[in-house]
């Protein structure tokens, strides 16, 4: 693969403590595109392995709007079942820049590890002085001892490590798409987490063609549905909790986007810092990144004023645990107290709801967004919709929440610039065939 | 005529630089962008933007614009300056040219989604 | 024809031994294929070249190294003041000297480098010096200058009292004795070439100029080109008719003879990599000032050059890319703290670092694809040595910056470790890149050093041959 990638696919032993390398195949491109299409295809290789699969989709990474998803494809512990969990801000498009379109993690390791993976060096090193660290704890030792401040990060924190099927992978800081517990098969397999930084470059076989259509692309999307909005109070509105906006104002600092993408859907709340000020806060952690609307709806539920609510969410992020999850069990067994929920998390036992087909993270709303997508009735039958829309998100490397806010992006202009940006010859029928394989 | 950044606008994405890395580099690649989101107090939501100009860097921080010169240094006291006018350019990151060449003009602000970044 | 494929293919040929002939005619350097030497006609010979990257060079001598990449002279190497004085100019036929501070090349060369320059000189070597590399060798009684006064020309930028200047006001001049040079503009300048051999006269290009002087010449040497004008995009540091009166219809390079061999000077940065035509001045001068009427007699003795191959060359590139990654991704972070060292008469960035990381990082890849790396154990040692102390040093910055702490001893020790770095790598590379294209004299050396991973390569089964 020339164009739009690094054409590396890095394997990652484990158990033997070895990495090697393989050619991102043409003719498997042709076949299953990329992202978790392809993620599919090599976790089906190295099953036996028990593999955890990073992925990038076709377009991540470019100047496509909203091209910013990396993917985890694993068996999910919750459900036993291959499922695919998203990485976004800049760690999906690390993971390119960093020289490998996908990572094939296999086997376990005697020892805590972590993977350090730059500019196309794959470096297997211990992580016996982080294995006990909270998330925060370990992002800040590596950016500090690897030297650099844009490290992104997968990483596990305790919940991972005891093997709490609420373990999320959480995302330098901040609890994110992991919704499956693939924390816990982090933590399986002895893997605190994963390091990324590249500074890469891809090649564009069609470079005026692509630059051009993504322009054409951004101007109409600038003008859509979304435009004039911004972070994760109207999105929580828009899935009919309008209530959440006001309820979390007082805290609210900044919004920020995911790599390129149109709409700032991450709201910075400050907890211990001024949420007014402008300047570098004096507090090193004065606050927390909320990246999905869910897990502010659980903690509304529960009763928790927004302070409450964000407090418990940045102990779930440092904890590394699934911070929906502890809404929801903890409002079933009663417990509405955040101390004492923080204190449960390792002892947290119940069954949250998981909706969706278990394929795709149901942490974005299970709905269009804001943009008309042509469908109607009641939203809890836009399955099917929402199935699709998130699988063409995850092939093609799309934001899965900024899939579902703007119709502008379409099955066929995604296409069409990977054929423009990659030469290739895709079709909607590869295309179908590939979200039939990925629903199977 | 100059690039002029509203930090306060701006949502951290690197839309800007990435537009500018293609300018740079006909590819996709972020290391020869003169115009880089500065993002390194993440977990302090501290973010703005940097711009390499001919003669100057624009730093646009949320609370407001510093312009420093380039090859400019404060000895202590803060009242001296240095600066080496037979210093070779470094050829990693150009000053900004206003993507002269584009056809679009100006990549990042075509690219910026939040209109952050404008020409004046 | 692209004029670096041009020369390059000149130098292929050159080095694999066919007879290539130069004549100055009025559209300039003419090369052709020739059997026999004729009197009007000069034997081209493929030099091997010294990149001076000693103490207080800047980066621009890889600008050189830039240049004679894409040019195909791949016989390198990258003495440092001590190899100066200690007489490595003997086996080199041209000495190339960037800019920097002239005044600490001159003190670290000090009077031991100096006869062994001027020793290098009179033998038949050529210099060519550009910037301060330009200033070093001009006649001036300044201590530590005074000891290399080889050609006499007058600095036109050279003054008692300074001008006013427009811009960049603190140091647009260096102190010169109890004078002052000063630098009348920056950035790209207009130069027109004399008719002196091999040049076409009246030619009229473009090249960077940042602190070079402006000269004129008396009759110890003769001039290559003129500053003819200037550009939009030339910087005035002072009003613009103080820049005409300074540079213009002044000498921009000369050629001064010096025993047997010469020296170049050019106020501009003719090798600065995006300016081709500029470039091409320079391989012409070069080309002639190394070409013989007679035919070379001696040939220069082949040396050996042991090679890592297999585990042992994928295993030092492995080791090699992974730090030079480490440093990379320290040193860019390092680009949006607002750091400034002044070391010396200088003032240093960040991105200063990765010009010389870059310049290592790029070639890796070269490197890997040809199989193989012209280097012995030792070589290889230290480049994978180095590289860890750099790394370290650098996030050793980065730590202490954090904390508000003073970096500048970290800094000055990375830029004499990238020194070190570079100039070893770059030595490696060029070896490997003129035995993989069969551009050499070097021959292989069949060794087996016992060291499991570590076998040596023979030169029959890689196939090269040497140039006698």
């Amino acid at each position: 693969m020339e164009y739009l990638s690094s054409d590396k696919i890095l394997i990652v032993d484990l158990t033997a403590s070895r990495t090697s390398e393989d050619e991102v195949n043409g003719d498997l491109v042709a076949e299953r595109i990329g992202g978790a299409g392809l993620a599919k295809s090599l976790y089906e290789k190295y099953e036996s392995d028990d593999p955890i699969v990073l992925s990038t989709g076709q377009l991540t990474g470019t100047l496509y709007p909203a091209s910013s998803l990396g993917i985890i494809s694993a068996r999910s512990p919750r459900t036993g079942k291959l499922c695919h969990t998203p990485f976004t801000l800049t760690a999906g498009i690390e993971l390119k820049y960093a020289g490998f379109d996908y990572v094939v993690i296999k086997g376990t390791s005697s020892n805590p590890v972590y993977l350090w993976i730059h500019d196309g060096v794959a470096d297997i090193a211990d992580a016996s002085e982080l294995w006990g660290r909270d998330v925060w704890n370990t992002t800040d030792f590596w950016r500090k001892n690897l030297g650099d401040d844009l490290i992104q990060t997968l990483v596990i924190g305790p919940a991972g490590e005891t093997g709490s099927d609420w373990a999320q992978v959480c995302l330098n800081y901040w609890t994110g798409g992991d919704r499956f517990g693939i924390g816990k098969a982090f933590g399986n397999k002895k893997l605190k987490g994963v390091a990324l930084r590249g500074m890469g470059l891809l090649e564009i076989a069609d470079p005026e063609g692509f630059v051009d259509r993504c322009l054409n692309l951004l101007t109409s999307l600038k003008n859509g549905a979304a435009a004039g909005k911004q972070g994760i109070g109207p999105v929580c509105a828009a899935m009919g909790h309008p209530e959440i906006q006001d309820w979390l104002a007082s805290l609210v600092h900044r919004h920020k986007a995911c790599y390129n993408t149109p709409y700032a859907a991450n709201t910075f709340v400050y907890l211990d810092e001024d949420p007014t000020i402008r300047t570098e806060p004096k507090t090193d952690e004065p606050g927390l990144l909320i990246t999905e609307p869910y897990s502010l709806i659980g903690m509304h539920r529960l009763g928790l004023s927004a302070e409450q609510a964000c407090r418990l969410l940045r102990s779930c992020a440092r904890y590394g645990i699934d911070p929906v999850a502890v809404a929801e069990l903890s409002e079933k067994a009663g417990t509405k107290d955040p101390k004492a929920i923080e204190e449960g998390f390792a002892t947290l036992s119940g069954t949250p709801t998981l909706p969706g087909s278990g394929v795709f993270s149901p942490c974005t709303p299970l709905q269009p967004v804001f943009g008309d997508f042509g469908i109607s009735g009641d939203p809890s039958g836009f399955h099917g919709w929402w199935e699709r829309r998130q699988a063409v998100a995850y092939i093609f490397g799309i934001d899965p929440l900024f899939a579902l806010m703007s119709p502008e992006i379409t099955e066929g202009n995604l296409l069409e610039l990977t054929n423009v940006g990659a030469e290739l010859e895709l079709s909607q029928e590869t295309l179908d065939a590939v979200i039939a394989d990925l629903m199977e | 005529m100059g690039v002029k950044i509203d930090a306060l606008k701006c949502v951290g994405c690197m839309a800007c630089e990435m537009a500018c890395g293609y300018h740079r580099d006909d590819g996709f690649a972020f290391l020869s962008a003169c115009i880089v989101a500065y993002r390194g107090r993440e977990k302090k939501d501290y973010f703005g933007v940097l711009l390499k100009e001919e003669e100057n860097l624009v730093v646009a921080r949320p609370e407001g614009l510093e312009v420093k010169r380039i090859g400019a240094v404060e000895e202590s006291g803060g009242e001296k300056k240095q600066e080496d006018a037979s210093a070779k350019p470094m050829l990693l990151r150009e000053p900004c040219d206003l993507c002269e060449q584009m056809p679009y003009g100006p990549m990042c602000e075509k690219f910026c989604p939040v209109n952050a970044i404008t020409v004046e | 024809m692209d004029v670096y494929r041009r020369y390059s293919a000149y130098n292929r040929l050159l080095a694999r031994g066919t007879s290539l002939a130069a004549r100055h005619t009025d559209r300039g350097l003419e090369v052709s294929p020739t059997a026999e030497p004729r009197a009007h006609l000069r034997r081209l010979t493929y030099p091997r070249i010294a990149v001076y990257a000693g103490t207080g060079t800047s980066h621009s001598w890889l600008w050189f190294v830039e240049l004679c990449e894409r040019m195909g002279f791949y016989d390198l190497c990258f003495p440092d003041e001590r190899e100066v004085a200690g007489g490595t100019l003997r086996s080199v036929d041209v000495l190339l000297v960037s800019g920097g501070d002239t005044f600490a090349v001159a003190e670290a060369l000090g009077p031991r480098g100096a006869q062994g320059l001027e020793q290098f000189i009179r033998r038949g070597g050529l210099y060519i010096g550009s910037c301060a590399g330009a200033y070093l060798p001009l006649r001036s009684s300044k201590t530590p200058l005074h000891h290399f006064n080889y050609v006499g020309a007058r600095i036109t930028n050279l003054t008692d009292s300074l001008p006013q200047p427009r811009r960049m006001s603190r140091k647009f001049s260096t102190a010169y004795g109890c004078r002052f040079v000063f630098h009348p503009v920056r950035e790209e300048v207009r130069i027109r070439t004399a008719a002196t051999a091999p040049l076409r006269a009246g030619r009229s290009i473009t090249a960077p100029l940042y602190g070079g002087p402006g000269l004129t010449i008396g009759d110890d040497a003769e001039p290559l080109a003129f500053y003819e004008g200037f550009t939009p995009r030339t910087l005035f540091l002072v009003d613009e008719a103080i820049a005409r009166d300074t540079l213009i219809d002044r000498v921009a390079a000369l050629r001064a003879r010096l025993g047997q061999g010469c020296l170049v000077l050019m106020g501009p940065h003719l090798e600065h990599p995006s300016f081709p035509e500029a470039n091409g001045l320079v391989a012409d001068l070069l080309f002639w000032a190394c070409s013989r009427v007679e035919p070379l007699q001696n040939a220069r003795e082949s040396r050996d050059a042991p090679c890592l191959r297999a585990g042992a060359h994928t295993g030092l590139l492995r080791d090699l890319r992974r730090e030079l990654s480490n440093s990379r991704i320290v040193a860019a972070g390092l680009e949006t703290i607002p750091l400034h060292w002044v070391i010396g008469a200088k003032v240093y960035e960040p991105e200063k670092f990765r010009v010389f990381l870059d310049a290592m990082w790029k070639r890796v890849r070269h490197l890997e694809r040809m199989g193989f790396t012209a280097a012995d154990t030792g070589e290889a040692e230290e480049m994978i040595r180095i590289g860890p102390q750099v790394t370290r040093l650098l996030r050793r910055i980065k730590t202490s910056a954090d904390c508000g702490e003073d970096t500048s001893a970290p800094a000055r020790d990375v830029l004499t470790r990238l020194h070190v770095w570079s100039t070893r790598f770059l030595n490696t590379y060029f070896r490997t890149l003129s035995l993989a294209r069969g551009h050499t004299r070097v021959a292989f050396k069949a060794q087996d050093t016992g060291a499991p991973g570590r076998a040596l390569e023979t030169r029959e089964s890689l196939n090269v041959r040497s140039v006698v």
